[in-house]
């Protein structure tokens, strides 16, 4: 997957560049708006992370600038400004999703590998990770081609750990995922561990690799070979 | 009052003083002048009489003089100044009395001193004085009846334009876009006003927008950090290397960032409430959200062992999904924050009102404080704007928000308002 990050602050941009760089996607970055769209009339991209605040403007104008190029890139919009004028503006002129900050880097990639796999593979719904088979339309499980029951929860929790596979995920940004930021968790996150349980005693039954592991005191790992 | 009744209070007021004394001065002016005419015909009369006296040397016969009545009196006196005085004027013809004048005098005779009174009839001024009083009295009536009337439809219609501006400054919503509906106006007072108001009006906009606009910005300059520190704590944590002692550190930093960023969120919610910037209404089937977000909230219940135990009548309200969602969440996260392990949570719903209990600390709480900014009580580890929040909610909606504590049950309870039609 080729990526554009367009970001003005350079600590995010770094660490979006690194985190996403690793899983064999190609990652370049710009700083504001002139430079994205230098870029953008050059070459294309299979995904665009884009800020709204930008030092020479607003991020829509290179959402505006891809409707008049007719280009198909997916977009998503990094915001700090959690207003739903923005999301819906930013929605409107062709984005396709909108995170807000502060987020986590495995929240950002999830939904990343989401609009992109929503804009290429509009024909296979399939998404194949090893022996596990996930039909992304009927939001079914297999394992080697046994059917397994999951909870919704355990079904969000295996996609949000595939797209971020061989990374470590807090249990913060998992709780975040499932719960929506919109729940205190006051900081308890023992529930979450019931539900890993759950999802790994079923992976496990349908004789699947142990890929979830657990890295003490602060989240887990889905390994990746 | 209007003020077209104090102005015509004041009018009135004036116009009876200026005329009732009006009518004093004119009333005793017009006496005074009937009376020295009457005073000039007696005068008259009694030189006649001297006059014959001095020519005939005798009194007079009393037929030459007509309506007056004149009466002779011997008298010892040697002078009496010449006096006129009021009396009781009897006509000779009817009989009858009437009021009169009349003055007295001297006349010197051979055979000894006469006293001469002549009286005449007063009541021919009487009866002017009367008819000009009626006719006072009626122009007064007139001229009220008039002013009132004046006041009452001709001042409606000038002090029209300033209700219209009244009217448009009460319907004034900052957070409008719409920009005020004043219509031109011929008077240059009014049209003044509606420029003074149009120009306020279009100030405090402007204001209002810079406000907002320094609020987004500062929310944004806050965030943008925050971002920073959660990208690099998640990058920090794929260090496998890190040792686990670290991972306490960390988890600290990402409470506070989350936290931080929480609050950040909460103050910029409480602003645009307080604003009503807010106003995505529509029909919300209350019991079936509630169902929701026991659903949703049912990990954090059960990993604390709550019982809980729900009652809810359908319920139907007129609200912003994106507030009563904030509403029920900051309510399910308080009784479960401040709950005990195996505690109890009781969530009510019916058509009037909707109760949240909860077991906990066994001290009452501070009613007054509890949906103050920023309070929070002594083990709470949020910011202390949940209820701040929720009682902001209520009151956009026109609910009540009661604390009360009962059977050792905290108990948070929303009192929707009778009338449905005033949400």
């Amino acid at each position: 997957m080729k990526l554009l990050v367009i970001e003005d602050e350079q600590g995010i941009r770094e660490n979006i560049i690194n985190y996403f760089s690793e899983d064999g996607n190609i990652c370049e970055s710009c700083d504001c708006l002139h430079a994205a769209i230098d870029k953008l009339a050059v070459f294309d991209y299979d995904c665009i992370l884009l800020d709204i605040g930008l030092p020479d403007g607003e991020g829509f104008a290179v959402l505006e600038y891809l409707q008049k190029q007719m280009k198909n890139e997916a977009v998503l919009i990094i915001s700090a400004r959690n207003s739903l004028d923005d999301k819906l503006k930013g929605l409107n002129v062709g984005a396709d999703d909108y995170v807000t900050k502060p987020f986590h880097l495995a929240e950002l990639k999830a939904r990343v590998v989401a609009i992109y796999r929503r804009k290429t593979s509009s024909h296979n719904n399939n998404l194949i990770f090893n022996e596990i088979s996930i039909n992304l339309l009927g939001r079914t499980v297999h394992v080697n081609q046994t059917s397994i029951i999951l909870t919704r929860k355990e079904y969000d929790m295996l996609l949000y750990f595939i797209a971020n596979k061989g990374k470590v995920i807090s249990k913060n940004a998992l709780a975040e995922h499932l719960w929506g930021d919109e729940m205190d968790m006051h900081n308890n996150f023992d529930f979450i561990y019931t539900h890993i349980k759950n999802l790994r005693k079923k992976l496990l039954d349908a004789n699947s690799n142990d890929y979830l592991k657990s890295i003490y005191g602060i989240g887990y790992k889905f390994m990746a070979e | 009052m209007r003020l077209s009744a104090h102005y015509n209070k004041t009018i009135i007021v004036i116009a009876i003083s200026v005329l009732l004394t009006g009518a004093v001065i004119y009333y005793f002016a017009i006496n005074y002048i009937a009376r020295t005419q009457l005073d000039r015909d007696l005068t008259e009369e009694i030189d006649e009489v001297l006059d014959y006296v001095k020519l005939n040397h005798q009194l007079p016969r009393q037929v030459d003089f007509d309506e007056d009545v004149t009466v002779f009196t011997k008298t010892d006196l040697k002078y009496l100044p010449r006096r006129f005085f009021d009396t009781v004027y009897i006509n000779p013809k009817g009989k009858k009395s009437e009021a009169g004048r009349a003055v007295s005098g001297l006349i010197y005779l051979k055979d000894g001193n006469y006293k001469v009174a002549i009286t005449i009839s007063r009541e021919d001024t009487e009866y002017l004085v009367q008819i000009i009083a009626a006719i006072t009295l009626l122009l007064m009536v007139c001229l009220l009846l008039i002013l009132f009337l004046t006041n009452r439809y001709i001042l409606k219609g000038l002090w029209r334009p300033f209700y219209d501006t009244l009217y448009a400054i009460k319907a004034f919503n900052v957070s409008d876009n719409r920009n005020l509906d004043l219509k031109p106006n011929k008077v240059d007072e009014f049209s003044e006003l509606n420029t003074s108001v149009h120009t306020m009006s279009t100030r405090v906009k402007n204001d209002f927008q810079n406000l907002k606009q320094f609020t987004e910005n500062a929310s944004h300059e806050m965030l943008t950090p925050l971002a920073v520190i959660t990208s690099k704590l998640d990058t920090l944590i794929q260090d496998e290397t890190i040792k686990p002692e670290l991972y306490d550190q960390i988890n600290d930093i990402y409470a506070a960032t989350s936290k931080l960023s929480r609050l950040n969120q909460s103050l910029l919610l409480l602003v645009k409430i307080e604003n009503n910037l807010i106003d995505d209404v529509e029909w919300i089937d209350l019991n079936i959200l509630i169902s929701e977000k026991i659903k949703l909230f049912n990990d954090l219940i059960s990993a604390k062992h709550i019982n809980i135990t729900e009652k809810l009548e359908p319920k139907k309200v007129w609200v912003s999904k994106h507030l009563i969602d904030i509403l029920l969440n900051n309510l399910f996260s308080n009784a479960i924050r401040h709950n005990v392990y195996h505690g109890e949570l009781i969530i009510k719903l019916t058509a009037e009102k909707l109760s949240f209990q909860n077991s906990g600390s066994d001290k009452l709480l501070n009613g007054e404080t509890i949906f103050e900014r920023f309070h929070k009580g002594n083990k709470s580890e949020g910011a202390g704007l949940g209820l701040a929040i929720v009682k902001n909610i209520c009151s956009i909606y026109k609910w009540h928000i009661y604390y009360g504590y009962l059977n050792s049950l905290h108990a948070f309870q929303i009192v929707f308002p009778g009338d449905r039609d005033s949400l």
